[in-house]
């Protein structure tokens, strides 16, 4: 098992290991080598391995995609392992991000070489364990699924292992090779279904503790707004509430059970300071976002003199797009439990940010990191909004203030009155075409939050706002990338895909309109802008195919296309829409999608799943998403104002995966980005509409025809 | 305090009428399967039966199901159909929702196991699930379908 001092001692050591080019066998570790076995694995004496996993199970698959890398390489019976979330420490750092956090879709392709790593020196000393048991070389034993056999003779990994732990680490192990996976390539059930489908899955919510306080806290109407006075009065007649007080994100109820907080907070009359943002309604957001397009921003890119040429050549277009704000949506609202003590504090909460949370409890309790557990539930969906720990915090000073373990909750309101959005965003874009319909200039202009700046991380050019369009591969010869930066106080965050769920929408639906004005066709003159990158030009290519690109939809009346890079991944979907055009309402039936991460795929169902609810969530927001802002603050405070996607609007999903050379890709966001161009595409050239605003209501269709 | 009759056994609560029967089931009894989504009856993620009507147990007071029949996702059986068919698909991704979704698909099946494709859809759709598993659940429960004809 794992000790405290273990782990204080193995804090801060680099990774310092090198994976060769395949084809070589050897590893040579480091020195200092990270994999310190009993940290991550143990193997009971009946023969379970149970491995501790670093990053945050939220849906995505992370446990079975991780640890089913250590028992390939360990050569493991997969109905024994079984998976545990790593507590916050700094071993379980995640040395490519330097923190321990899940999110820009990265675990699999952080973690593969150690985990590998870390299964195969396992191995190792299974096999030297045995070998000096039973005084027989190495090389003549076997170890395969959970035993190493000899000759007549067997023992089980699980009988070795405690005297494998006490050998030296080997500083050089074996890989398998390709050949040798029994799980990689090939995937495993989910670890997770079975508690999941039972309902014995503990989210964030779940945990109980005894002498437990529940706790619901009261926001401000508008962001900006702070506690001005408080009259708890009439709420401390509720029976079971225990107390009410002001933290530092507005009123806390505390009391013993939840309908007692709840009812208590009903009560309660708080008055708020003015918000700068009082009167800001959707009407004045949109007005704000667009004077911010006039203004002066910060130059990101600039490729020959797109305004020049832009000035003097007559084939050309603009647009000006406008985007909402998004909320996560996760079916699981903030909830999480904390209990502060004197000398120790423990968090068991659904986060994506195991090192922020610590901090948090760090600076709120004063206590030192080793009096600090934190506990990983499950996440009940996390899209980057559980990366924002500020529910913990909450929580965190609730406990301290009542010295009582709290459960804190957020009703649906709650949830999306804390903001955190995916931020809104107006952008301006020109291009021009030369005589052959060639793409010559490209003009991009977005007024858009910082995300990065929101999240501790500020830069010039914040990175989310124009990530997707600088760094595309279209080869494009005059180039301008500007990013305005929009200061509100409207709290924006992480939301699946980031920066490029609006920036994929604004290129390319621009590139169909230039091809449109052209009048070539979208494939043919992506292909053209994509000359010289393969792997974006062959999902373009297999997208085309499977979908029978140029041919009649199978289901709809129009097809359309979008292309985009993110998260190290080429996406490529074609969706087949139809339109009624008495209500404006719009149905996908059809959506394929070409996939590349490059030339390994550690587990392909996990994979579709993930190409399938990235599709399904950006659909979601093509077509029903956008949070409004009254008078009075955010106004679409729950399903029935902020609806989401149902099963009855959700079209059939195809995955293809392309198979390339090169760095391994992400997965859990790169399929959201292309799915509202395609479907904006497939508007353009099957109805003649143009959607420069987002989500498409049907009310706003219909206008357009 | 309110008698309940949860999942075959009985239950004595000290709580007011008006409590919200989600609140009892999960916080009170600790059956925490059954999920807080919206406490408006819209995502479906609270869903329990009552005397085998799927039931939005976060806007039912628990004061009008005093000893009816009340079956949460841990009265299913493993070994019933539709259990087994989610396993077999590896329907869940998050999985906060999926309890609800599995009682409300349960219900379905046992007074329509022949429910068409469409009515499975239209039933379904008071469900949300946020990982967007529309596409399995609904493969899941028509191989349900299946594994019941096998069975009977």
């Amino acid at each position: 098992m794992i000790t405290r001092r273990d782990l204080i001692k193995l804090g801060g050591l680099g990774l310092g290991l090198v994976l060769l080019p395949e084809g070589f066998k050897l590893v040579k570790a480091s020195e200092n080598p990270q994999i310190k076995p009993h940290l991550w694995a143990s193997i009971t004496k009946d023969n379970y391995l149970m491995l501790l996993v670093n990053k945050s199970e939220m849906g995505q698959g992370v446990y079975t995609g991780l640890s089913m890398i250590v028992a390939d390489e360990l050569d493991f019976p997969w109905d024994r392992v079984i998976v545990k979330s790593a507590p916050a420490r700094d071993v379980y750092i995640d040395k490519k991000m330097g923190s321990q956090l899940t999110g820009g879709s990265t675990s699999v392709r952080n973690m593969y070489e150690f985990l590998r790593l870390l299964g195969a020196s396992v191995k190792e000393m299974i096999l030297e364990s045995a070998s000096r048991e039973w005084k027989v070389p190495k090389e003549k034993l076997q170890a395969r699924m959970g035993y190493v056999s000899y000759a007549n003779k067997k023992v089980s990994y699980g009988e070795l292992w405690e005297k494998a732990l006490k050998l030296p680490i080997p500083t050089q192990v074996r890989l398998k090779e390709p050949s040798e996976f029994i799980y990689i390539g090939k995937g495993v059930p989910r670890i997770d279904t079975q508690e999941k489908v039972e309902g014995k899955a503990i989210f964030g919510i779940d945990v109980r503790l005894k002498d437990m306080v529940y706790a619901v806290v009261e926001r401000p109407p508008y962001f900006g707004a702070k506690v001005k006075s408080v009259d708890d009065s009439q709420a401390r007649q509720i029976k079971d509430l225990l107390d009410v007080f002001t933290i530092s994100s507005g009123v806390a109820v505390c009391a013993k059970t939840v309908e007692g907080a709840l009812k208590g907070r009903e009560k309660l009359k708080v008055e708020w300071t003015k918000s700068p943002l009082e009167g800001f309604d959707d009407e004045r957001l949109s007005q704000y976002y667009l004077d911010m397009l006039k203004k002066k921003g910060v130059v990101a890119r600039k490729d020959g003199n797109p305004t020049l040429l832009l000035e003097n050549t007559k084939r050309k277009i603009s647009a000006v797009y406008l985007l909402p704000y998004l909320y996560h949506a996760t079916m699981e609202p903030m909830a999480c439990v904390v209990d502060v003590k004197e000398d120790r504090c423990t968090v068991y909460a659904p986060v994506q940010a195991q090192t922020w949370t610590l901090q948090t409890a760090k600076s709120i309790t004063g206590l030192p990191e080793d009096k600090i557990e934190v506990y990983t539930t499950y996440l009940g969906g996390g899209f980057g909004r559980k990366s924002n720990v500020e529910f913990v915090k909450e929580a965190l000073e609730i406990s301290k203030k009542l010295k009582k373990p709290v459960k804190l909750i957020y009703t649906r309101e709650d949830d999306v009155k804390s903001g955190w959005y995916r931020p809104m965003n107006a952008t301006h874009l020109e291009g021009a075409l030369d005589e052959k319909g060639r793409v010559v200039a490209l003009y991009h202009k977005i007024a858009v939050p910082a995300v990065f700046e929101w999240a501790g991380r500020p830069s010039r050019v914040d990175r989310a706002a124009v990530e997707g369009i600088e760094n595309m591969f279209y080869e494009i010869p005059h180039v301008h990338v500007e990013f305005v930066k929009v200061d509100l106080p409207i709290p924006v965050w992480f939301w699946r895909s980031v920066g490029s769920t609006h920036n994929a929408f604004t290129l390319e639906t621009f590139i169909d309109r230039l091809a449109h004005l052209g009048k070539r066709d979208p494939v043919e003159l992506r292909l053209e802008l994509l000359k010289n990158h393969e792997r974006a030009k062959k999902v373009i290519e297999v997208v085309a195919e499977k979908a029978g690109w140029g041919k009649r939809p199978m289901y709809g009346e129009a097809m359309g296309l979008a292309y985009h890079y993110s998260f190290g991944s080429h996406v490529a979907q074609v969706v087949e829409v139809s339109l009624n055009k008495n209500t404006g309402e719009i149905k996908v039936h059809r959506v394929v999608c070409a996939i590349d991460i490059g030339p390994l795929v550690v587990h392909p169902d996990l994979l579709v799943s993930q190409v399938e609810s990235a599709v399904i969530m950006g659909l979601s927001a093509t077509l029903k998403e956008k949070v409004s802002f009254s008078k009075n603050g955010p106004s679409s405070l729950n399903f029935d104002t902020y609806p989401i996607l149902t099963m009855a609007e959700a079209p059939q999903v195809e995955v293809h995966i392309v198979k390339s050379d090169g760095p391994m890709g992400g997965v859990g966001e790169p399929a959201l980005p292309p799915v509202a161009p395609a479907v904006a595409n497939a508007l353009l050239w099957g109805y003649g509409i143009q959607i420069n605003n987002l989500p498409m209501a049907p009310e706003v269709i219909k206008s357009l025809l | 305090m309110v008698e309940l009759y949860l999942n075959g056994r009985h239950y004595k609560v000290d709580v007011e009428e008006d409590t919200p029967l989600l609140w009892v089931i999960r916080e009170h009894i600790g059956l925490t399967g059954t999920k807080f989504g919206c406490g408006k009856g819209i995502c479906g993620a609270c869903t329990v039966l009552v005397e085998e009507n799927p039931t939005r147990s976060c806007i039912t007071p628990v004061g009008s199901v005093k000893g009816k029949r009340i079956i949460t996702i841990e009265g299913i059986p493993s070994y019933h159909p539709v259990k087994r068919a989610w396993i077999e698909l590896d329907v869940p991704q998050c999985g906060y929702c999926q309890p609800g979704q599995i009682v409300e698909a349960y219900a379905l099946l046992n007074k329509n196991p022949r429910a068409s494709k469409e009515e499975i859809i239209s039933v379904m759709s008071s469900h949300l699930c946020r990982c967007g598993t529309y596409g399995r659940i609904l493969k899941a429960i028509q191989r349900a379908q299946k594994l019941m004809e096998v069975k009977a």
